[in-house]
């Protein structure tokens, strides 16, 4: 049991903080939600598939699980939660630490804003591929969908996201060196 | 501006070109300007995007981790037979009343949609994983409270002031999960579920934020990261604190604006601590929160809202 949990530590210690990024991406940068997720994601893995899933096939699992678990936030809040979010937002008072980490911010900001502009399902595929570096065929695995849609969902969400992401960054690359 | 090219450019920055068709590719880039531009864009993007980092601090993910391994070992057996089936027909009269005001804010916003809403309006979809609980899990009813520390939940004694009412909803037996039940569609009423769940998420976030503080320990090395990060996590809770209170109040929902009511100081105290408070105003407000048995009545008030979606 003890070795079993060592095991399930070290998968987590691996894999819990890309599958955060990827939720947090996912989401458009809510990341304690993004956490939650990711957290409800292991928590489902240790109490029900761990054990028996084949080696390897775990952190396939996690990110089928935690994108699901995505979709039925989106499902749950709907826009309106986050129109009620902005409306939050826009009541709180101006930021309150807003020198440190501010060149950071922004350029998070900035790929979960051109990120949030594709379709779900292309940016699923897109966040997989580039941070996660999967494969097509596992990617596939992860979203349920053949090789070829990843194929081009990827291709799409690359070919979408050129115009805009070039001019942004140029803009952006300028203003901060 | 592509030529046919572009798409296999997509997929030979991917590795998923067979060896002839690469070479083929990587031969006309030498010739085809468009093709190397936007190769060099497609690595470009990707640059920015894998170099992205999560927001994550390094508390929140030790203490998931103590959280799973803890949880995951109480909660085994219970997976059907769920926490507690808390149902109450006030809230629906709250997520009645908070039609109107979501109506208000969505009238207020419209002028300035953002394209993500487009993208989410019609999820695909949602496969399920082969081995198990998927998603489903979210929407139906016996396994989905809020996310972190389902184990504590079990040992929270249940205060009187929400009479938990079982629906009529027949119970899965063990092992049966959620196999029976199907997909819902995504639903038409998606209104008063959207002012439940404002409130149940709201009070859910409130919940984990409050275990949270609970468990900082000043005397560790990172006590101060943790104080930071909580509190922005209460910051970013009080003002929807204070219109949901503004708005059950409205409403008429004594229960809901009550607790709202008296979580809005601790969150205020939350909000406004110095990076490294001392133990005694620490002390008080985790007295406060444990006097008024919040996180218990956090929890079960999130879980009939959740519940009463289904
Ligand atoms: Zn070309």
């Amino acid at each position: 049991m003890a070795s079993q949990d060592d095991e399930f530590t070290m998968l987590f210690q691996d894999f819990y903080p890309s599958l955060c990024r990827f939720l947090e991406c996912l989401l458009g940068g809510r990341a304690p939600l993004a956490q939650d997720l990711a957290q409800e994601s292991f928590l489902q893995l240790h109490r029900t598939a761990w054990g028996t899933l084949p080696p390897g096939e775990a952190r396939f699992w996690l990110y089928r699980v935690a994108r699901n678990l995505a979709i039925n936030e989106f499902r749950k809040t709907n826009t309106r939660y986050r129109l009620f979010d902005r409306v939050v937002e826009a009541m709180r008072p101006a930021a309150r630490n807003p020198e440190q980490e501010y060149e950071t911010r922004e350029r998070k900001q900035l790929v979960l804003e051109m990120l949030q502009t594709l379709p779900e399902d292309q940016r699923a595929a897109l966040l997989l591929r580039e941070q996660e570096q999967l494969s097509y065929r596992e990617i596939g695995e992860v979203l349920n969908i053949s090789e070829s849609k990843v194929k081009v969902d990827i291709f799409r969400a690359r070919a979408a996201l050129r115009e805009r992401w070039s001019k942004k960054v140029k803009v952006a690359g300028a203003s901060v060196s | 501006m592509n030529c046919g090219f572009t798409e296999k450019i997509s997929s030979l920055i991917d590795g998923e070109l067979w060896p002839a068709e690469a070479r083929e590719v990587e031969r006309h880039l030498l010739t085809c300007v468009r093709c190397a531009e936007a190769r060099a864009d497609f690595l470009s993007l990707r640059s920015q995007i894998s170099s992205f980092e999560a927001s994550l601090p390094g508390v929140v993910q030790k203490r998931a981790l103590a959280k799973i391994l803890a949880g995951g070992r109480g909660e085994r057996k219970t997976s059907g037979a769920g926490v507690s089936w808390g149902w109450n027909w006030g809230y629906a009269a709250a997520a009645l009343a908070s039609i109107a005001f979501i109506g208000l804010i969505i009238g207020l916003m419209s002028f300035s949609q953002r394209p993500d809403q487009v993208a989410f309006n019609a999820p695909p979809s949602v496969p399920s994983p082969t081995v198990e609980p998927s998603p489903e899990t979210k929407s139906s009813p016996e396994a989905e409270p809020p996310k972190a520390d389902k184990n504590e939940k079990e040992d929270t004694p249940k205060p009187k002031a929400t009479p938990a009412r079982r629906p009529p909803v027949r119970e899965p037996k063990p092992g049966e999960q959620f196999a029976s039940i199907p997909e819902p569609a995504i639903p038409e009423t998606i209104r008063s579920a959207d002012a439940q769940t404002m409130t149940a998420l709201h009070f859910e976030k409130a919940e984990n934020l409050l275990r949270a503080f609970r468990n900082v320990r000043l005397d560790d090395t990172d006590a101060a990261a943790e104080v930071r990060y909580e509190r922005k996590r209460a910051q970013q809770l009080i003002y929807q604190n204070m219109m949901l209170r503004r708005e059950a109040d409205a409403a008429g929902d004594v229960q809901i604006a009550s607790l709202l009511d008296s979580l809005e100081p601790i969150l205020l105290d939350i909000a406004n601590l110095p990076d490294r408070p001392d133990e005694a105003t620490v002390r008080v407000i985790r007295e406060r929160v444990e006097r008024k048995n919040i996180v218990a009545l956090l929890q079960i008030n999130s879980t009939a809202l959740a519940r009463a979606l289904d």
